[in-house]
């Protein structure tokens, strides 16, 4: 007769941490009643996350669920030992009730290095001061918050990675929030108010990620920066101002960029990038450059301008993807050939992949095409996927002519 | 004693020159292991460095936790993981594999994984563990792994009978309630069985009529069957959608949440959530269908809750992205019930009562059905001139949609009304 033996129970602390922060908050709180033993075991999670997974709360009553989710977050806190690392707080049906002040307080007197916060109902939450005191953060993640530190704020010193989508910050707080965090190494913003320039100091930043509405875009010492994905989703018109002097947008965004490797430009970007001069290619090439994605509006001669000086520029990309913009419908006119302007010949050594969508067979299209098939002697693929059916035929006789520079090189032409 | 490892099989073949390490386990057996296999495991490649292991004499001490059984299956977990060729497919559907074993052994192999400062293991085996437990009864995860059952019952049921709860049993205890309620407040019940029966004729007609083809329309609670401020929300790995429904005027435009490199105006996202907003458009008229004006007050209260209780109880059971997605829409849509009731009165439930009320929602969805066919000839038989019933697919499966929860409260309604039974 064998014995059952219980060999979970004694397993060590961190062990059996890690198990329980596999479940839910709920799963894992549960197990509180499965024996002696494990009374306390759930006590030491380091990480809270108090989601729609985690606590099921369901009514379509705003007072029942707010009294019933903040009463299990009292009592998880509460009952919890141990330092909280994690704590995360994004059920759907919470608006910014003032009992997270207290749970922040709570947690900024601990050693908090993750914070995520998402407010999915309501409007903005203001942020309690107490956050702003959290030294030890590491990430910090907001969705739907006001940003307002109080004046003695002093940044966050061991910031890493910083999450903010759908916020209220003013600009000078923002440009301050940036710069005090020196070792920040990831940025993303989404659609962000009260502040219209990105003043992005940040030495040590690896990773920008910004979608939203601003006029400027201006980078300090960024020499690390080497994953940039960027959307304005406003078409100001950016008419050739004079008072921009010899640098257009397109010189002065890249300069301060040399170890860029992976660059999406979205949405209306390549407007702003295309205002004032672009040269044919720029003063230093980016070299590290190996992905691009550009949203590009094939008619607006700026951009097909803006987009070729990239493309002149990056002698080693390996991997581009050029995506027409479809709401815009402006006069298809036989554009002059732009890309035969350049003088010399721009070879793609590395460029393996190539991806074309939403077009409509327009002359300034094809001309890319045949100019990126022409000067890619490495290429393997390249899609071509048509915006709507119609033209889709013209478009496919004019590709079979183009002369291709790789042998191996596959057209593949997607349905729309 | 120990299974034929590697090591043995390879010395048949000479030209393959490989190094060896010894190890020890805690009963002093020895093993002698491949040094690419057992390198993988940062604890013998710390103790390799110090210059141990290369021979029988030195070999390298194991602590405690591993034994002859586990570090043999260690051993197969490196050899395979520490060829570098491999596909992540691969590795994966090795890793399913490999951890079916009982609970015994993969307590045994996580713990030995863990002293050996292997990490992918520690996270393959203690993932494994964590989904012996996840949803399971706290009987059934005593069983797995026969854990003592050593709690007073005192002990028990302190403070965590917030997290015990169940939506649909604590929704169905609501509706009982508040018929009970709604029962001892008026007082006597209506007599008169005719009238019970017209009534019952016009809900049921409404109803087909709703269900079949109604109009979507801002109906008398304010609820809206157009999303108002749709907004998603990717999530790191670029893969998940939560969705977000503004609710106030600053939330009312399109919004995008994502923290990835991809962009909100490229082709694919764009794609994807057309694809949610379509599935939203169709969520807001189911709803409104059901909820639209019926005869009775009290219907309307109980639709109200169902339809929402329905939603949420699927809400709770399903697990993939899109089925919570048309369920926030309709949670979100600000159903002001301000008569719920309290949980303190729901505790009461009578049994009995529950039983004979479940009877009669089966005999009503069999009536209700059986009715159809002959309901709909004679409608169409007898008047052309009217305007045509819509015929849609009858009812059938009265447990699974959302019309099973208000035929069954449509019938506590009318059961309580009007005192008839429809046995």
């Amino acid at each position: 007769m064998v014995m059952e033996v219980d060999k979970i129970s004694n397993l060590p602390g961190h062990i059996t941490d890690k198990i329980l922060s596999h479940l839910s908050l709920r799963d894992a709180v549960r197990t509180s009643i499965l024996s002696r033993k494990w009374r306390y075991k759930w006590d030491s999670l380091p990480y809270l996350v108090f989601d729609n997974q985690s606590v099921l709360v369901s009514s379509p009553d705003q007072t029942v669920i707010k009294s019933k989710l903040v009463n299990i977050v009292d009592h998880v806190l509460l009952l919890h030992s141990g330092p909280i690392e994690k704590f995360k707080l994004s059920h759907r049906d919470l608006q910014g009730v003032n009992d997270i002040d207290r749970w922040i307080l709570f947690l900024s007197r601990g050693s908090l290095k993750e914070f995520v916060l998402e407010i999915w109902k309501g409007h903005r939450y203001r942020l309690p001061s107490s956050l702003y005191c959290c030294q030890n953060l590491i990430h910090l993640e907001l969705f739907n918050c006001l940003v307002k530190p109080p004046p003695i704020f002093n940044g966050f010193r061991s910031l890493k990675s910083l999450d903010l989508q759908h916020i209220t910050v003013d600009q000078d707080v923002f440009e301050y929030l940036i710069s005090s965090c020196l070792l920040l190494e990831r940025l993303t913003l989404m659609n962000f108010e009260g502040f219209t320039q990105l003043n992005i100091h940040a030495p040590n930043l690896l990773f920008f990620d910004v979608g939203g509405v601003f006029e400027d875009v201006n980078f300090g010492n960024a020499s690390h920066l080497a994953i940039v994905s960027i959307g304005l989703y406003v078409n100001a018109g950016h008419d050739k101002n004079p008072a921009l002097g010899n640098t257009g947008n397109m010189i002065k965004f890249f300069a301060p960029l040399p170890h860029i490797q992976r660059l999406e430009v979205q949405s209306f970007f390549l407007k702003y990038l295309a205002a004032g001069k672009v040269p044919e290619r720029l003063p230093t090439p980016c070299i590290e450059l190996n992905y691009l994605s550009i949203r590009i509006n094939f008619n607006d001669r700026e951009e097909s301008l803006a987009a070729s000086c990239l493309l002149r520029s990056s002698p080693n990309l390996q991997e581009l993807e050029m995506l027409a913009r479809p709401e815009e419908q402006t006069a298809v006119r036989p554009a002059a050939n732009i890309l035969q302007e350049g003088s010399d010949k721009c070879p793609f050594n590395q460029l393996r992949l190539v991806k074309i969508a939403g077009i409509s067979g327009g002359s300034q299209e094809l001309n890319f095409i045949n100019f990126l098939l022409a000067n890619s002697p490495a290429l393997e693929m390249m899609t071509v996927k048509p915006a709507s059916t119609n033209g889709g035929w013209e478009l496919l006789k004019e590709l079979l002519r183009f002369r291709r520079a790789s042998v191996q090189a596959e057209i593949i032409y997607l349905d729309p | 004693m120990y299974p034929m490892s590697d090591a043995d099989r390879q010395v048949i073949k000479p030209e393959i020159m490989k190094s060896y390490i010894w190890l020890q386990t805690a009963d002093d057996s020895l093993q002698e292991v491949e040094q690419e296999v057992a390198t993988f495991c940062p604890f013998i490649c710390h103790e390799i460095h110090k210059g141990m292991g290369s021979s029988k004499n030195y070999p390298i001490s194991l602590p405690q936790r591993v034994n002859p059984g586990t570090l043999s299956l260690i051993l197969d977990y490196c050899r395979f993981h520490q060829v570098s060729g491999r596909s992540n497919k691969e590795r994966k559907s090795y890793d399913e594999k490999f951890i079916r074993m009982d609970t015994k052994r993969l307590c045994e192999l996580t713990s030995a994984a863990d002293s050996l400062q292997l990490r992918p293991l520690v996270d393959l085996t203690s993932r494994a563990l964590a989904r012996m437990i996840e949803g399971k009864t706290p009987e059934e995860i005593r069983e797995t792994f026969h854990l003592p059952d050593d709690l007073t019952e005192e002990e028990k049921l302190e403070p965590l009978r917030n997290f015990a709860d169940d939506p649909r049993i604590r929704l169905l205890n609501t509706l009982y309630a508040r018929k009970r309620k709604e029962l001892k407040e008026r007082g006597k019940p209506k007599s008169v069985e005719v009238e019970g029966e017209l009534v019952d004729d016009r809900s049921v007609d409404d109803l087909l009529s709703f269900i079949n083809g109604g109009t979507s329309t801002v109906d008398s609670f304010g609820i809206r069957t157009t999303p108002c401020g749709l907004v998603l929300k990717r999530l790191n790995h670029g893969q998940c959608c939560s969705v977000f429904m503004g609710i106030g005027e600053d939330l009312c435009t399109p919004i995008w949440r994502r923290s990835d490199s991809k962009g909100v105006r490229a082709s694919k996202s764009k794609k994807k959530n057309r694809r949610r907003k379509d599935q939203l458009k169709h969520a807001p008229m189911s709803c409104s269908t059901v909820n639209s004006t019926s005869s009775s007050n009290n219907a309307i209260d109980i639709h109200k809750e169902s339809n929402g209780g329905d939603f949420i109880c699927h809400n709770s059971k399903v697990h993939n992205h899109s089925v919570p997605v048309l369920c926030e829409t309709l949670k979100l849509q600000d159903i002001e019930d301000d008569r719920f009731a309290p949980e303190d009165e729901l505790d009461d439930l009578d049994p009995a009562m529950k039983e004979i009320i479940d009877r009669e929602v089966e005999d009503f969805a069999r009536r209700l059905n059986s009715d159809w066919h002959e309901r709909i000839q004679e409608l169409l038989s007898l008047d052309q001139e009217r305007r045509p019933l819509p015929i849609t697919r009858p009812i059938y499966n009265l447990r699974s949609s959302p019309c099973a929860s208000y035929f069954r409260t449509l019938l506590l309604a009318l059961s309580v009304q009007s005192g008839a039974s429809y046995a």
